[in-house]
């Protein structure tokens, strides 16, 4: 069940990548939302706030990329469906990878870790497609990815030695229902 | 004046049919225009036990069975002596035995009855096919004066499927019965009243039940079976088909009542009957269906505990369960039916009190009233019809606002949204909530709901119903009798009695047993000095809820025993009669 | 198509909730969750014609994080609630979400003779072994030989149930298994759950990061089941038994057999009828 991010990615058209983009980008987006309510709820407000910056980013992708489709119709595709090299699609940050104790840095690596999955996909799009137009916009989509990495990139370097430390709870976990 | 009645037992062991004989004897006496109330008692055995068949005939409506019985017709005495205590007998009352068998039990003769000999197996082998409980049918017929015509059609429309061989037969031996009855000694004879008695239905306690929920709008029955309420759910599995419903067999109680809930919550009135340990496994679920405001009826008919107890045999002891059973503080109601006829009423009104509450309403019969088969008087159309106050899509999705599932409203009562309706999606919750159904830890949310839930049933105009009070003269009279269920029909008797000697006093018999009616209780009450409280239970329970909720003359006293004896109207008329002295 | 937006009809976001899940980061129920919501948007079900029922339990609390019609009832007794919305409103769909404990144990009962009954519910069991919402007890599903709880410092000492074994043996007409970690397959088998007629199984190995954080590895031990789906109950049956638990991301089984549905007769207006038969 790991991911591989090596294969080649069979997209066609354009609408074909939009529908890809579309769904990429719509999934970070609530992924890095679902992400930083559960840090917001568990009271870890340092890796919340990274997960909402990431959120804000991602919708502001979205907004961009619905802004394309407009007027473009997009073929369906089942969430299964979609080309993705791994078991979801690349941006989207595996809930079953966080945890109560994350710290900052290890919250960073992991967005670093799948912007950097989804900056490969749009590559490999671009490598494998045969048309030109769809070259092109993959290409594009990549380099805005890259964007996002060298954020990541910045906050890794500026994330000091407490960055890394896992936050204890000294309670025990409560019993509820 | 006092009911002009004939009880008389007819008892036997395995094979002698007095069950048949019995149902054959209540259904000829329905065509001679008689009202009729029959119960039965058997022994442990699935299949050849003893059994006996008691019966009560009238010319007008009866309610109770009297305190002895005219005549025991015994086929045979094998093990007969067991119902002894539930067969009382008295100097005038007469025993009649097939020499055969030999003599009575002596448990049977304590009260010094007379005894008479009816050779019903010589005279049914002189006949081909003929049978013992047919001779002592005709017997008996010629004893309490039932035409021998109403009979024949009967017994007709019973053997139709066996031929006239049968019938003839059957008829042989009864006519038979009819001529050695010449030499018995004499017992009361009812007059003949033909087509003068108004229109009559023959019904169990079960049945009425069934019909009950059935006209109060339930579709939806989850059935587990259990004695004695298993006929309810028998009678409405074929009957709901009838008018469109559904039932179901479930694995145990905790699922039917949980079934039920899941159907009410899609919309459809639904309920379940149980007896007290079915009861005992519902109790979590009934919570939950407060908690979550899910209408549905649970009827309870009781009998005798704890645990398995006595299956077969009838007792008022799950009055402090149903009140009092559910955790934490859960409102719900309990009502009592307290006649065969009853049952009808109660549990139509039941079904439109859960469903305009949104609240899982108990109704509690009993082994006497729901295996008892009367013949009684057609009952009144009532105009109950669950009526769930429902939410419609509109008003909550034009201002934007989020459905409140549980709104705190004036009345309590919350509008419900049935699945299927758009924009007012919810969660119906067990754990406490707001107003939205999100589960909520907080103390002003506990408090509100609790209020509202506590509110829209101590706020409901329960209107007359809530007891049936009788006077022999209205407004006269500084006694009464407080009962509830089947205590209610020997009481009943009772007041007659002592009206017609010329006593006055009050009977109260609270349908509505919770939630309770302080105001209405004190109303019925003016007046009255003294009261006697009358329930079949070990402990006293309704005695103990009254003194704990209502202002009581302070001469109150309690009559209580356990089951499953039931009371005799001269029981309770001996303490009215105590008092007049 | 008028724009990208209408190229579903829902998506799964629409069958989300406002509520914030109380779950524990890193809980695989988040990843069940969003599979539910991402296959009912797939079936573009509208959500008022959907209900989901649960009893007590951290999966139990899915209900009231979708935007469907939901019921969160008392523990264990979400099946029996679950039939008798489906047999009273046929047209819905209607899933039960719940965990190990809720259903094997204390709603043990229910789950033999819903599988038996086979009424068309799908059934989703978060299945990691523990007790969470009362602190980490030994489940029905937990290894004999765990020592995590204070309730059984040495151990349960028992075998672990074998719910899919025992829902096969029931008369489960669907059965399947699959892993958190696996969520756009766990959509997909969802979706053919939900569209499979009768009592659809769905086990999902679902870590408790909190109580049992050594199931964080059961994202690197499970594999693709090798199998392919059978119709015979039988040979499903044995290669469940013989397997170590960690086959995932199949349907397993498919039955034929016809879902438990009883029709409402549309015989309105014969309460007369009834009442006649008591008429002398």
């Amino acid at each position: 069940m790991s991911d591989s991010t090596s294969k080649s990615v069979a997209i066609a058209t354009v609408p074909e990548l939009l529908a890809h983009a579309l769904a990429m980008e719509t999934e970070a987006a609530e992924r890095y939302g679902e992400l930083a309510v559960q840090m917001e709820i568990h009271r870890k407000t340092a890796v919340a706030a990274i997960f909402r910056r990431l959120e804000s980013a991602e919708k502001k992708h979205l907004a961009e990329i619905t802004e394309m489709c407009r007027n473009v119709e997009l073929p369906h595709y089942a969430p299964w469906d979609f080309k993705w090299t791994g078991a979801e699609s690349p941006e989207a940050i595996d809930t079953g990878r966080v945890h109560y104790q994350l710290s900052v840095r290890e919250a960073i690596l992991l967005a670093y870790e799948h912007e950097r999955k989804a900056a490969e996909f749009y590559a490999g799009v671009a490598e494998s497609a045969q048309a030109a137009d769809v070259k092109e916009m993959a290409r594009q989509f990549a380099a805005e990815e890259q964007e996002h990495i060298g954020w990541l990139e910045a906050w890794l370097a500026k994330c000091g030695p407490a960055d890394a430390i896992a936050t204890e709870d000294p309670d025990p976990p409560m019993s509820q229902e | 004046m006092t009911v002009q009645s004939v009880s008389l037992v007819i008892a036997g062991s395995g094979g002698a049919g007095v069950v048949t004989a019995g149902s054959l004897l209540l259904e000829a006496a329905a065509k001679a225009g008689w009202y009729a109330l029959m119960s039965r008692s058997s022994g442990p055995q699935i299949r050849g036990g003893e059994a006996a068949a008691m019966l009560r005939f009238a010319t007008e409506p009866i309610m109770s069975h009297d305190d002895s019985f005219h005549l025991l017709m015994a086929i045979d005495w094998e093990n007969i002596g067991r119902f002894s205590a539930e067969i009382p007998l008295v100097e005038a009352s007469l025993i009649v035995g097939d020499p055969t068998h030999g003599p009575a039990p002596v448990a049977l003769l304590s009260g010094k009855p007379r005894e008479a000999a009816l050779a019903m197996t010589d005279i049914a082998g002189r006949i081909e096919n003929g049978r013992p409980n047919m001779v002592a049918l005709g017997a008996i017929a010629a004893m309490i004066g039932l035409p021998a015509e109403a009979m024949q059609a009967v017994v007709e429309q019973h053997l139709k499927r066996k031929g006239q061989a049968a019938i003839d037969a059957s008829m042989a031996a009864f006519h038979a019965g009819i001529a050695a009855a010449a030499d018995l000694p004499a017992i009361p004879k009812l007059p003949a009243v033909g087509a003068t008695s108004g229109p009559r239905w023959s019904i169990t306690g079960n049945e009425a039940t069934g019909l009950g929920v059935i006209r109060g709008g339930v579709r939806f029955v989850a059935a587990y079976p259990i004695t004695p309420a298993t006929e309810v759910l028998e009678w409405l599995a074929p009957s709901l088909a009838k008018v469109g419903g559904v039932l179901v067999q479930a694995e145990d109680e905790l699922a039917s009542i949980n079934q039920i809930i899941g159907a009410s919550y899609g919309g459809v009135p639904a309920m379940t009957a149980t007896s007290g340990p079915g009861l005992s496994l519902m109790i979590e679920s009934l919570g939950l269906a407060v908690a979550a405001e899910v209408p549905l009826v649970v009827v309870d008919v009781m009998r005798v505990g704890p645990s398995t107890g006595i299956a077969t045999k009838s007792e008022q002891s799950d009055l402090n369960i149903a009140v009092y059973g559910l955790h934490g503080d859960a409102p719900h109601i309990v009502v009592a039916a307290n006649s065969v006829a009853d049952c009808l009423f109660t549990t139509q009104w039941a079904v439109h009190l859960a469903e305009a509450m949104q609240t899982p309403t108990l109704v509690l019969t009993d082994q006497a009233m729901g295996q008892a088969r009367a013949i009684v008087p057609r009952p009144a159309e009532l105009a109950f019809i669950g009526q769930r106050l429902v939410a419609t899509a509109a008003p909550a999705a034009i201002e934007g606002e989020r459905y409140k599932r549980y709104a705190v409203t004036a009345s309590g009562v919350s509008p419900m949204a049935i699945p299927g309706t758009a924009g007012l999606t919810h969660t119906a919750d067990g754990l406490e909530h707001n107003e939205f159904g999100t589960p909520s830890s907080q103390a002003s949310d506990h408090q509100a709901q609790m209020d509202k839930r506590s509110r829209k049933l101590t706020q409901f105009n329960y209107g007359d119903h809530w007891a049936d009070i009788e006077d022999a003269e209205v407004g006269a009279g500084d006694t009464a009798i407080i009962t509830w269920g089947s205590s209610t029909g020997p009481a009943r008797e009772a007041l007659r009695r002592f009206s017609d000697a010329g006593g006055k006093a009050r009977l109260i018999s609270v349908r509505l047993i919770a939630p309770v009616q302080p105001e209405k209780m004190a109303a019925a009450l003016k007046g009255i000095t003294r009261a006697v409280v009358v329930e079949q239970s070990h402990s006293g329970q309704f005695y103990r809820m009254l003194r704990a909720f209502y202002d009581l003359p302070k001469d109150t006293r309690s009559l209580h025993q356990a089951g499953p004896l039931a009371f005799g109207p001269n029981r309770i008329l001996e303490q009215l009669n105590a008092w007049s002295s | 198509m008028e724009s990208c937006a209408q190229t579903k009809k829902y998506a799964a976001k629409d069958y989300k909730s406002d509520l914030k899940p109380i779950w524990c980061p890193g809980c695989g129920d988040y990843t069940v969750l969003n599979a539910i919501t991402r296959a009912l948007a797939e079936l573009a079900l509208p959500p008022e014609e959907v209900a989901v029922v649960s009893g007590i339990g951290c999966s139990s609390r899915i209900p009231a994080y979708t935007s469907v019609y939901g019921f969160h009832g008392v523990h264990g007794r979400a099946l029996p609630v679950a039939t008798g919305l489906k047999l009273a409103r046929p047209e819905l769909t209607v899933l039960v979400t719940g965990g190990d404990g809720d259903g094997f144990s204390i709603g043990g009962n229910h789950f033999l003779h819903a599988c038996r009954r086979n009424v068309d519910l799908t059934y989703i069991v978060m299945d990691n072994q523990v007790y969470g919402m009362t602190k980490g007890q030994a489940s029905p599903t937990t290894a004999p030989d765990w020592e995590g709880s204070k309730l059984t410092p040495e151990g349960t000492g028992i075998n672990p149930f074998q719910p899919l074994v025992v829902g096969l043996a029931s008369g489960a007409n669907f059965v399947a298994r699959v892993s958190s970690s696996d969520p756009v397959n766990m959509a997909k088998i969802i979706v053919e759950a939900i569209r499979h007629p009768g009592f659809s199984l769905v086990q999902v190995l679902s870590p408790c990061v909190t109580f049992r954080p050594e199931q964080a590895e059961w994202r690197d031990i499970v594999r693709t089941a090798v199998v392919d789906v059978t119709d015979d109950a039988a040979r499903a049956a044995r290669r469940l038994m013989t397997d170590d638990g960690f086959n995932v991301g199949k349907v397993l089984y498919k039955g034929s057999r016809p879902p438990f549905r009883p029709e409402f007769e549309n015989t309105n207006g014969s309460v007369a009828e009834l009442e006649a038969r008591f008429a002398l």
